[in-house]
């Protein structure tokens, strides 16, 4: 069956049913990892959050850092999936899904996804607050 | 020769626009373009070091050089890890003086 790895969507990310489209018989471990819009940043309420990115580049990052990861480990599959636009609290922003024979694998593979999607994908998050926006800058985008 | 620029999260702000087409000489490289910006908005100037170009989609070199019909991006830092740097960038309008 064909799956999608990397995908950039704009609706509500079903979560559930990418784990279920993903895992097969020889799977004996499935990890999800979902990025969760937080009720606050640096102790101030948030109100929602936009997210932007140079979306030609961001899918072509994605596809690399899933196959970094199946050279890295012995998984079966890995999806991507990160939403832009607005999100409210508690909306998932990004989910990465592992399958694999065993666990192991599969959370190190999950964990190194998610981190380089943080650093080296093209996507911006701006915090809105009830007295302004902020964009968030934390590490120069790494190649 | 004629190249696209498209800017990004902050740096879309500074420069008023997400994407423009640019006039830039015969070879230019991609540090000659960051510079013609930063000299029409010195708020560039400032985050040269944090901003990363992309040439044709691909993070490249200011030593790169550019090609008629070449896509260039101006990549602000993105969220990253664990430390994050909230930038300010739409004062509260009762509060703006």
């Amino acid at each position: 069956m064909q799956y999608e790895p990397v995908q950039i969507v704009r609706a509500p990310i079903d979560v559930a049913g990418l784990a279920a489209g993903l895992r097969r018989g020889e799977d004996g471990a499935v990890v999800v990892f979902e990025g969760v819009v937080r009720s606050h940043s640096g102790g101030r309420p948030t109100l929602y959050l936009e997210y932007e990115a140079y979306e030609a580049m961001a899918l072509e990052q994605m596809r690399a850092i899933a196959r970094e990861a199946r050279a890295l480990w012995p998984i079966d599959r890995l999806a991507i999936v990160h939403r832009l636009g607005r999100l409210e609290i508690g909306e998932t922003s990004v989910a990465i899904v592992v399958t694999a024979a065993h666990r192991a694998p599969a959370f190190d593979a999950c964990r190194h996804a998610i981190d380089r999607v943080k650093k080296g994908v093209p996507i911006w998050k701006r915090e809105y607050f009830a007295d302004g926006a902020v964009w968030v800058e934390g590490e120069v985008i790494q190649p | 020769m004629r190249v696209r620029v498209l800017f990004f999260g902050r740096l879309k702000e500074i420069v008023g626009r997400a994407e423009e087409t640019a006039d830039v000489e015969d070879g230019a490289d991609l540090g000659s373009l960051f510079h013609s910006y930063a000299r029409r908005f010195p708020q560039l100037a400032a985050m040269e070091r944090s901003t990363v170009l992309a040439r044709n989609q691909k993070i490249a070199g200011r030593s790169e050089g550019l090609a008629e019909g070449d896509e260039v991006a101006f990549l602000p830092p993105v969220s990253g890890g664990m430390k994050h740097r909230a930038v300010r960038t739409r004062p509260n309008r009762a509060g703006a003086d």
